[in-house]
């Protein structure tokens, strides 16, 4: 209580000597307290610690700190890194702060020897407080600057997006701008996700995509081809193992290209792909009961529909069923089946093929199928061997997967354990197999017309497609031609689809100048499935195996000469 | 004329602001703790990112590619390397009942 007292200002005379000595003795205490701290505090701030120097001296020239979070990175399905962000550091120069530029210039160029002193002289020479020297300098040459002990260093860190494996999926991975956007390919589709630092995991396999393209790459310089496209996707799920587009580039380089090389060829590019196009005539005419089975179309003669005249590459002298058209590829009974089955039901299976419209890929570079759709009944024919519609390699493939799969609708998908069970179904399950019977033989049967793709064990099935090139200025170029293998394997219960095309390949001595699909496409596929079926896990089979034909029709294809034998 | 009350109201204050200014004191300090502790985590990221993209590079596929072929003499998997027991069993069988030769 006395010491509350203290504060009591009416303080009685008696007790008025002993408080006034309290409140001095207590006001002194207050103020020596006060000062001790003020005191201490001003000689910590002021005294020499090794730290506080160090931090005072590095202050400028100790990279910037940052508080955003690095983009996430891009994997393969083997979690193998296709796309990363890293810091590096940059160099920059304050010419206010130097005290001799001929002793900087020197020291700099010790460091850097791809500066000259010229350029030096002329940078340090100014008013500016800030100049940008290098956009990137290694750790090392960072440790160097630092020993050397040059002033006025401002060194700041940058975020740099890369990719390890260089041109190895660029189409698929796209690009980002200097401040790390997304501007094509997954790094624009998932930017959002991307920037909030999730990773994203993608179905493609590095080591089949390598393959892909080494393959593909070696049979266009073979065939002095402008480029081309290859795709593996798995026939069941829609997981696309690889999509490659070449002409490619080094997805490092991104920003600084600009030419044909970044367009791609198997998402964006629309072509006509010729007669791959006649597996969906079969099937349509299969799925629609307006054609016998047993039905044979006559081929003996060049079909003339108004002002056109539709032929044969290879003609035959006699009559052919739907199997037949399909093995010999036959234009005039392509078109045929087509006039029995009409504009309509072509237009509506073409539709809930998927044909009409943009794919559903996690890209953003994707092309819109063109289909002349005037219902006109020579339209009808010329689509029903891919003349009058362009699609894109991918749409090609995710049609031949949907055949196969038991006509269960596949739809690609990049991204792994993604796809969702899709129950929707475009033809039965009995033409399915018919189908899947058909394309065994265009591959198996001497007559077939991909006999190149044969892989001994692999029983790979599909369907060549050769068609002339759009000229962009109207009509056709006769001399330059756009050749397509669709298929997949193995035929008796198809895993992975594979479609491939190139553009304008030239015939060659080794080819007898032919420079159809057969001859480009075909030898592409054996030697792709033959590499990559041992990496997916697929066994080889002996084809006279029950296990082959319980699952598959014997068709009987008669050759150009064996007309009566039907 | 102070009244006790008073001098505790003052004293409370005081207390409040003091201990106010310690707790803002503290956030501030735990707020920078932290944001070095995020960029660490960051730096962290990066040179794990820097190590994982090197390992990406080493095994590239052309790259082991090129070693499996020309360092190692290793040969590209054919069909007839590899052969399912039963589809041998069967082959067997068939060539005991004369079916194939």
């Amino acid at each position: 209580m006395k010491f509350l007292g203290f504060f009591d200002l009416y303080l009685n005379k008696n007790n008025c000597t002993r408080a006034r000595k309290v409140k001095l003795l207590f006001c002194s205490l207050l103020l020596v307290i006060l000062f001790t701290v003020v005191g201490y505090r001003t000689i910590s701030l002021a005294s020499i610690k090794k730290d506080n120097i160090s931090k005072i001296a590095n202050k400028d020239i100790k990279p910037n700190t940052f508080q955003e979070s690095l983009r996430g990175n891009i994997y393969d399905r083997n979690k193998k890194i296709l796309a990363t962000t890293i810091n590096t550091l940059s160099l920059n120069i304050n010419p206010q702060k130097i005290l001799d530029k001929r002793i900087t210039i020197n020291k700099l160029l010790q460091i850097f020897p791809q500066l000259n002193e010229k350029y030096l002289l002329k940078k340090l020479n100014t008013n500016k407080k800030y100049i940008s020297l290098l956009r990137e300098i290694s750790p090392r040459e960072y440790v160097r600057l630092l020993q050397a002990g040059i002033e006025g260093l401002i060194i700041q860190k940058r975020l740099k997006r890369i990719y390890p494996n260089n041109t190895l999926a660029s189409h698929i991975l796209g690009g980002t701008d200097v401040d790390g956007r997304g501007i094509a390919g997954i790094e624009k589709k998932f930017n959002a996700q991307l920037q909030n630092g999730k990773n994203i995991n993608l179905s493609i396999h590095s080591g089949i995509q390598h393959i892909t393209k080494k393959l593909l790459s070696n049979q266009i310089n073979k065939f002095e081809a402008e480029g081309g496209a290859g795709i593996v996707m798995n026939a069941k799920n829609g997981e696309v193992y690889s999509i490659v587009s070449l002409p490619d580039y080094n997805a490092n380089n991104y920003n600084s290209i600009l030419d044909r090389s970044l367009f791609n060829k198997a998402t964006k590019g629309i072509y006509e792909l010729g007669s791959t196009l006649k597996l969906i005539t079969a099937a349509i005419a299969f799925e629609s009961n307006l054609i016998n089975e047993d039905e044979v179309f006559d081929v003996s003669k060049p079909l003339r529909v108004s002002s056109r005249v539709i032929t044969d590459f290879h003609p035959l002298s006699y009559s052919i069923n739907i199997p037949e058209v399909i093995v010999h590829s036959s234009n005039i009974g392509s078109a045929k089946i087509a006039e029995k089955f009409g504009p309509s039901i072509q237009l509506k299976y073409l539709r809930s093929l998927g044909l009409m419209n943009k794919l559903e890929l996690e890209l953003p570079e994707l092309g819109r199928p063109q289909v002349l759709m005037d219902k006109k009944i020579l339209t009808t024919m010329t689509i029903s061997y891919g003349h009058g519609i362009s699609i894109t390699p991918m749409h090609l493939a995710s049609v031949t997967a949907t055949l196969v799969n038991n006509g269960i609708k596949v739809d690609p998908t990049l991204i792994i354990a993604k796809s969702k069970k899709n129950n929707q179904q475009i033809i039965s399950q009995k033409t399915s197999t018919k189908m899947k019977s058909i394309m065994r033989l265009v591959v198996s049967n001497k007559y077939g017309t991909a006999k190149k793709a044969e892989s001994t064990g692999y029983l790979v099935g599909g369907k060549t497609g050769t068609a002339e090139k759009i000229n962009p200025t109207g009509g056709y170029f006769k001399n330059k031609n756009i050749v397509t293998f669709t298929g997949a394997f193995p035929m008796n219960n198809p895993e992975f689809i594979i479609t491939i095309m190139i553009d304008d390949p030239k015939g060659q001595k080794f080819s007898n100048g032919y420079r159809t699909a057969g001859w480009v496409v075909a030898p592409v596929v054996r030697e792709l499935v033959t590499r990559i079926a041992p990496i997916l896990g697929i066994k080889p089979q002996l084809e006279n195996s029950s296990k082959f034909y319980k699952n598959l029709f014997n068709y009987k294809i008669r050759g150009k000469n064996n007309g009566a034998n039907l | 004329m102070i009244r006790y009350p008073s001098l505790l109201i003052v004293f409370v204050i005081l207390f409040v602001a003091i201990s106010l200014y310690q707790i803002k004191h503290l956030i501030t300090k735990k707020e920078i703790e932290l944001s070095q502790i995020k960029n660490n985590i960051n730096d962290a990221q990066s040179d794990l990112n820097i190590l994982n993209a090197e390992l990406s590079y080493l095994k590239r596929p052309e790259r082991i590619e090129k070693i499996a072929l020309d360092k190692l003499g290793l040969k590209e998997v054919l069909p007839t390397d590899i052969w399912n027991l039963q589809d041998l069993a069967n082959v067997t069988e068939n060539l005991n009942n004369g079916e194939l030769k």
